[in-house]
C-alpha cells in the first residue's frame, strides 16, 4: 500500500505539472486581457495612452515576459531577479521578454520586402527585481486577481465563495446519493415495471433538459409568476435576501422571513439544489440501474439465489456491492466538483459559489483566477481518483493494491 | 567562507532549461535579411499652420482623400470612389436597422436613436442640418450614384459589377456580438436587394476586433463596424485628424482607422481641440461635421437604445446617457412610501473601489458613493456640482496668462507631452495656431484653474484638508500607481494645495477643453474633489501617507474598504453577493434620506429582472439591463405600472467606417 500510494503521489505530480503547462498555455494564447478595452474608447487628448503607457501596464500584469518565463514566475515563483552567487550575479541580461515592439521593414537579399515586428525594449532578467511576483502556485500561492479583485490575493476570492459551493454541492450531492442508488436499484430489480418506466422517463428529461433552461422555469413560475399571482413563492436567486420579506399561504397567513435568517438561507437554497440534485439523480440513477442489472445476470447471483437466501440479501450484499465498482469510479468526481460547483446553475440562481467565480474569471479574462480555479480542480481530480482507487479495495475484496 | 546561494539548485536547473527556450522566443529570421527601421526621423521644419480655418473654406479645394505621408499607397479600388461611399449611405435604411434590433419602440423613439453626423442629437456641438450633408434612405439617388461611378447592374443579376466584370462586392467586419449580427444581416439584405452591393460579413471575436495588433488596429477591414462612446467633449483628434491614421510608420499609432485625410477636417478638429472659447469650438466642430459627412468615410448608424428601472416609489431617480453613473445625485433620492433602504442590481462587482486601477462603470458608481462630486455631466455638457460654478476664464476662476518661453523651458507640445523647448518642437501658440520653436521666443497661454469647495468632513469627522488634496496628487499622478493615462497630470507645471480647495496651474501650451471639469478626482477617472484621507492609520500601523503608491491597489483600506467623504459610507461587502452602504452623518449636505442602499451583483441580467419584477431590488441601471430581451420585459412591466422605466438613447454609437487605403 505504502510503494502505491508513493507512486500514486509521484504520478499525480507529474500529471499537476503537465496538465498545468498545458492549462497555461491555453490560457496564455487566449485573447483578451488588461489591454483589451483601451482600442475601444477615444485615446485622444486627456485620455491618450502612450507606448509607455502600454509598456507600464503590460509589465504590472506581467504580459511583457515570454510565456515560459510567467508560468515558472506562475508556477513555481521563479525566477524573480538574476542568480547571485556571493557578489556575482548571473544571467542580468537575459532577455525574458519585450516591453515594447517595432514594426520594422526587411529587405530580402532576393529583393522581397515586407514588413515585421522586432522587440525593440527588450526586459532582462535583471528587470523583474523588484517586481512584483507570487511565491507559485505549486507552494500554494494563487497570486493577485488581475480582474475580478484587482491587485487582491486571489486566495481571499476563493475563501469567500468556497462554503457556499461546499453547502450547495455537498447537500446535492447528498441528496443525490440518498435517492439516486435506492431508485437505480429499484428500477433494475423491477426492471420493465411501471415504476421503472417512470423513473426511466424523468431520467430522460432530467438528463436532456439543459440547467440553464430548467432553471429559468424554475425562476419564472416558482418566483415571478408565483409572486404576481399572489401564491407563495421562492427567492429567485442570490444566497440571501436584502430586506425581510412575505410569502403569502393562499389568503390563510403570511410568512415574514428575516433576511439573512436561516430560514431565509433555507429558502434561497431549494431552487439551485433542486437543479443540481434533479439533474444529477436523473444520471446517477440511471448508472446504477444498468450496472445492477449487470451484476443481476451474473451467475454467483443466480448461486446466491439457489442457495435459498433472501432476495433482499442477495440485491444488497451480492449485487449491490459489485455495482458499487464502477459507480465508484462516478463518485470520484464529487470531490472537485465539491469545489468547483456547478458553474450554470450558480450563475443562472446568482449563487455566490466558485463556479460563478470561474465563468466570471473566464469572461472577464481574469487568467490568473481561472488558473487557480482550475489548478484546485486538477488536484481535488486527482486526489479523487486516489480515493476511488482506494474504495475500490473496501468495494472488492479481491482488488489489491500493491 | 562559502558563497551564499540565493537560489537552490533546482532554479538554477530550472533557469538552465529556460535559456535555449528563451533564445527560440526571441529567434530571428534564417536568411538574414536588411533590417530597415520604417519610422522616419526626417529634420524637422518650421510649418505654420493656421488653426482656425473659416466656416466659408471651400471644402472642394481640399481632396478629401489626400494621401498622406506614408500611407499605405494603395486606394481601395472601390471605397476609395466617393460616389460609391455616398451610394452605400443612401442605400442604407438606417430606420430598419434600429427595427431590427428594437422592434418594440415607437417610431419617436427610434427617430431619437438616428445619427446624421458623429455627434448625437442634443449635443452642444452638433452641426445644424443645414450645414451637413444628410443621407436619407433614397436607394434611386444610390443606384445613380453607383452608375456613375461606373458600376452597373446587368439584367437578371443581384450583384452590380464593373467594366472589368468584377463584382461590387465588399468585406464588412464586426463583432460576434448578437446584437450585431441582427442589424448587420439586415444591412446585408437593404444593400442587395436595394443597390446590388453584395457584403460578405464576418464577425470576429471582440479580441481579434479590437486586438491591439489585430482587426481594426491593423485596418484589416474594408467595411469595418463598432461603436464609439459619445461625451460631452466631442474630442475627436484621434479618430480624424490626418496624423492618426495607423500606418506601420508611426507604430500603428492613432485612431483614424478609415485612412481619412482631410486638410480642412483635420484643422478643424484639431483647432477645436486648440481653444477653450465654446463659440469657437463650435464652429470648428461644425466644419468637421460638415467634411465628415460629405466625404461619408464613415456612415453614423443609429444611437443604442438602453433603459434604466426603478421601483415606482423611487423619487427623484434621474438616469442621464452621459453621467458616470445612475447614482450621481443619489443624496437627492427619496421613497415615496417613507421606506430607508434601496437595493440597486449590478451586473458585474467592482474589481476595486481605488479608481485610478479600475475604470468599470460599476466601480464608478459604488466608490461614487463615497466621494463628492465637483462636476456632473448630464446631457452632454458639464454642471457644478460641489463648486457654486465652474471655474471659467469667463467668470475669473481660471486665469489664462501669457507667458513668453525660450529654449530649455518646460512646455506642452503639440503631441501631448511634456517637453523641453528646443528646435523644431510644435506647440500651440497663443493664437491657437501649431508651430515649431525656431529659436525666436514664443508666448503660449498658460492655464490656472482654482477649484473651491465647502467645508466638507471624512466619515470618521475629520476635516478634509490640503494635505489630503496633495497626497491625492502625488498618488494618482504617480506611474507605479497603476493608472493608465498620465497625460493631464504630466501638463501640469504646479499645484497650490489650501484646505478648501486647490489651484492647478498646467504647464505653458497645455489647453484643456474641460479644464473647468479636470479636478484632482479627474485623474481617477471621476469629476470628484480628489483627496486621500492623509490622517488615516493603516491595519499594519503605518499612515497611508507614507505609503508608496506601487502599493495602493493592494491594500484592502483603498481597494475595498476606502474612507468616505462623500453621502454614505461603506459597512459591508460581501464578495460576490453585496456592499451595504449606510448614510455618512459627515457628509456635507447633511444625512440623505435614504438611510441604506444596497449594492447586489448578478451575473445574468434574467435573473436581475426577476429580482426587480418580485421586489427584491429596486433599482437597475442601464449598464445592467443591457440590449437583450430583458429590456422589453421591463418596458412592458412598466407599462403594465408594475415599475418606473426610463427610456434613454444611449451615448454608445454604431457607425461603419470604409476604409479608403488597402495594403
Amino acid at each position: 500500500m505504502t510503494n502505491f500510494l508513493i507512486r500514486r503521489l509521484f504520478q499525480m505530480f507529474i500529471v499537476v505539472v503537465l496538465a498545468s503547462i498545458v492549462s497555461y498555455a491555453l490560457l496564455y494564447i487566449a485573447p483578451g486581457g488588461p489591454l483589451l478595452g483601451l482600442q475601444q474608447q477615444q485615446q485622444g487628448g486627456a485620455n491618450r495612452i502612450t507606448e509607455a503607457d502600454i509598456a507600464r501596464i503590460k509589465a504590472r500584469f506581467e504580459l511583457d515576459l515570454y510565456m515560459p518565463v510567467r508560468f515558472t514566475r506562475w508556477f513555481v515563483g521563479f525566477p524573480k531577479e538574476p542568480i547571485k552567487i556571493g557578489d556575482q550575479v548571473y544571467f542580468a541580461d537575459l532577455q525574458v521578454g519585450c516591453a515594447t515592439t517595432q514594426t520594422v521593414r526587411l529587405r530580402y537579399p532576393d529583393g522581397r520586402v515586407e514588413f515585421a515586428e522586432i522587440c525593440a525594449t527588450p526586459v532582462t532578467l535583471a528587470d523583474l527585481a523588484g517586481r512584483r511576483s507570487s511565491n507559485g502556485i505549486l507552494f500554494g500561492d494563487f497570486g493577485l486577481s488581475q480582474v475580478i479583485l484587482r491587485d487582491r490575493p486571489i486566495s481571499t476570492l476563493i475563501w469567500s465563495r468556497l462554503p457556499y459551493t461546499i453547502a450547495l454541492m455537498g447537500i446535492s450531492t447528498l441528496i443525490t446519493l440518498m435517492v439516486a442508488i435506492p431508485l437505480g436499484v429499484y428500477s433494475a430489480v423491477r426492471q420493465y415495471s411501471p415504476f421503472d418506466t417512470a423513473a426511466t422517463t424523468v431520467s430522460f428529461i432530467g438528463t436532456s433538459l439543459p440547467t440553464f433552461f430548467f432553471g429559468l422555469m424554475l425562476i419564472l413560475v416558482f418566483a415571478v409568476l408565483a409572486k404576481n399571482a399572489g401564491l407563495p413563492y421562492l427567492p429567485p436567486g442570490g444566497a440571501t435576501a436584502n430586506r425581510d420579506y412575505t410569502i403569502p399561504f393562499f389568503g390563510l397567513f403570511e410568512l415574514t422571513v428575516k433576511a439573512r435568517s436561516f430560514l431565509d438561507m433555507v429558502l434561497h437554497f431549494i431552487m439551485p439544489c433542486l437543479v443540481l440534485t434533479f439533474v444529477s439523480v436523473a444520471s446517477w440513477s440511471r448508472f446504477i440501474r444498468s450496472s445492477m442489472l449487470e451484476v443481476l445476470r451474473q451467475d454467483y447471483v443466480r448461486t446466491a439465489r439457489a442457495k435459498g437466501l433472501r432476495e433482499r440479501l442477495v440485491i444488497l450484499k451480492h449485487a449491490f456491492r459489485n455495482a458499487l465498482i464502477p459507480f465508484i469510479t462516478l463518485v470520484a468526481g464529487i470531490l472537485p466538483a465539491l469545489v468547483a460547483g456547478a458553474a450554470i446553475t450558480e450563475s443562472v440562481f446568482n449563487w455566490p459559489g466558485l463556479g460563478r467565480l470561474l465563468v466570471d474569471a473566464l469572461n472577464r479574462s481574469d487568467y490568473t483566477v481561472a488558473l487557480a480555479l482550475l489548478y484546485v480542480t486538477l488536484v481535488l481530480q486527482l486526489v479523487g481518483y486516489l480515493i476511488s482507487d482506494i474504495l475500490y479495495t473496501v468495494a472488492d475484496p479481491r482488488i489489491r493494491l500493491s | 567562507m562559502s558563497p551564499k546561494l540565493k537560489f537552490p539548485l533546482s532554479g538554477v536547473l530550472l533557469l538552465v532549461l529556460l535559456v535555449p527556450i528563451l533564445a527560440a522566443c526571441g529567434g530571428g529570421t534564417a536568411s538574414a535579411p536588411v533590417v530597415e527601421t520604417v519610422v522616419v526621423t526626417a529634420e524637422p521644419e518650421v510649418v505654420v499652420v493656421t488653426a482656425t480655418p473659416s466656416e466659408a473654406t471651400d471644402s472642394t479645394t481640399t481632396p478629401p482623400t489626400d494621401e498622406p505621408v506614408g500611407q499605405w499607397r494603395t486606394p481601395h479600388p472601390i471605397l476609395s470612389k466617393l460616389e460609391v461611399r455616398q451610394a452605400i449611405a443612401h442605400c442604407t435604411d438606417r430606420r430598419a436597422l434600429i427595427e431590427s434590433v428594437y422592434p418594440f419602440l415607437e417610431d419617436d423613439q427610434k427617430d431619437a436613436l438616428l445619427m446624421n453626423t458623429f455627434l448625437p442629437q442634443g449635443h452642444w456641438a452638433l452641426a445644424p442640418d443645414d450645414k451637413i450633408t444628410i443621407y436619407e434612405f433614397d436607394p434611386e439617388k444610390g443606384k445613380a450614384l453607383l452608375e456613375e461611378a461606373g458600376w452597373k447592374q446587368e439584367e437578371g443579376s443581384s450583384v452590380r459589377t464593373n467594366e472589368a466584370g468584377e463584382p461590387l462586392t465588399l468585406k464588412f467586419t464586426t463583432t460576434n456580438a448578437a446584437f450585431r449580427q441582427t442589424w448587420a444581416a439586415v444591412l446585408e439584405q437593404q444593400l442587395l436587394e436595394n443597390c446590388g452591393i453584395q457584403i460578405i460579413r464576418t464577425h470576429a471575436p471582440g479580441s481579434w476586433w479590437f486586438g491591439s495588433t489585430t482587426g481594426l488596429q491593423r485596418r484589416d477591414f474594408e467595411l469595418g463596424a463598432f461603436a464609439w462612446v459619445g461625451q460631452a467633449d466631442p474630442g475627436g483628434t484621434t479618430l480624424y485628424a490626418c496624423n492618426q491614421i495607423p500606418l506601420p510608420d508611426n507604430n500603428w499609432e492613432g485612431q483614424n482607422y478609415m485612412g481619412w485625410c482631410n486638410e480642412t477636417a483635420s484643422r478643424a478638429v484639431i483647432a477645436a481641440n486648440n481653444t477653450l472659447e465654446r463659440e469657437k469650438r463650435i464652429e470648428q466642430y461644425h466644419i468637421l461635421q460638415r467634411e465628415f459627412t460629405a466625404d461619408m468615410v464613415s456612415l453614423p448608424l443609429f444611437n443604442r437604445f438602453e433603459a434604466a428601472a426603478a421601483s415606482n416609489d423611487l423619487v427623484n431617480f434621474r438616469p442621464n446617457p452621459t453621467t458616470d453613473s445612475i447614482l450621481v445625485n443619489v443624496d437627492e433620492w427619496e421613497l415615496a412610501d417613507g421606506g430607508d433602504t434601496v437595493v440597486l442590481g449590478f451586473t458585474q462587482e467592482p474589481a476595486s473601489l481605488w479608481l485610478v486601477v479600475e475604470d468599470a462603470a460599476v466601480a464608478n458608481s459604488a466608490s461614487g458613493l463615497l466621494k463628492v462630486r465637483a462636476v456632473t455631466s448630464f446631457d452632454y455638457d458639464y454642471q457644478p456640482a460641489a463648486l457654486k460654478e465652474l471655474p471659467t476664464i469667463e467668470n475669473g476662476g481660471t486665469v489664462l496668462t501669457l507667458v513668453e518661453v525660450s529654449a530649455g523651458d518646460t512646455v506642452w507640445s503639440v503631441d501631448g507631452e511634456a517637453v523641453e523647448l528646443a528646435e523644431g518642437v510644435e506647440v500651440i501658440n497663443a493664437d491657437g495656431e501649431i508651430v515649431a520653436y525656431d529659436g525666436s521666443p514664443i508666448t503660449l497661454n498658460q492655464l490656472a484653474v482654482t477649484f473651491e469647495f465647502p467645508p466638507m468632513k471624512w466619515e470618521d469627522g475629520e476635516p478634509l484638508k490640503a494635505a489630503d488634496y496633495e497626497l491625492a496628487y502625488n498618488i494618482d499622478c504617480n506611474e507605479e500607481s497603476g493608472a493608465i493615462s498620465l497625460t493631464v497630470c504630466k501638463s501640469i507645471a504646479d499645484v497650490e494645495f489650501r484646505d478648501n480647495g486647490y489651484t492647478i496651474t498646467y504647464l505653458p501650451g497645455a489647453q484643456w477643453a474641460e479644464y473647468f471639469a479636470y479636478t484632482l478626482g479627474t485623474y481617477s477617472n471621476l469629476f470628484t474633489v480628489g483627496a486621500y484621507p492623509s490622517h488615516q492609520v493603516l491595519a499594519d500601523g503605518r499612515k497611508l501617507a507614507d505609503v508608496p503608491a506601487s502599493e495602493w491597489s493592494t491594500l484592502p483600506e483603498i481597494a475595498e474598504r476606502p474612507l468616505s467623504y462623500g453621502p454614505y459610507r461603506l459597512v459591508e461587502w460581501q464578495k460576490g453577493q453585496r456592499m451595504v452602504f449606510e448614510a455618512n452623518p459627515n457628509y456635507y449636505k447633511g444625512e440623505v434620506a435614504i438611510k441604506t442602499l444596497i449594492i447586489e451583483f448578478f451575473d445574468d441580467t434574467n435573473q436581475a429582472v426577476a429580482q426587480l419584477l418580485t421586489g427584491n431590488v429596486d433599482v437597475l441601471g442601464s449598464e445592467t439591463l443591457g440590449a437583450g430581451p430583458e429590456l422589453e420585459t421591463v418596458l412592458a412591466a412598466a407599462e403594465a405600472g408594475q415599475i418606473q422605466a426610463f427610456p434613454l438613447a444611449s451615448p454608445t454609437w454604431e457607425h461603419m467606417d470604409m476604409n479608403l487605403f488597402i495594403r
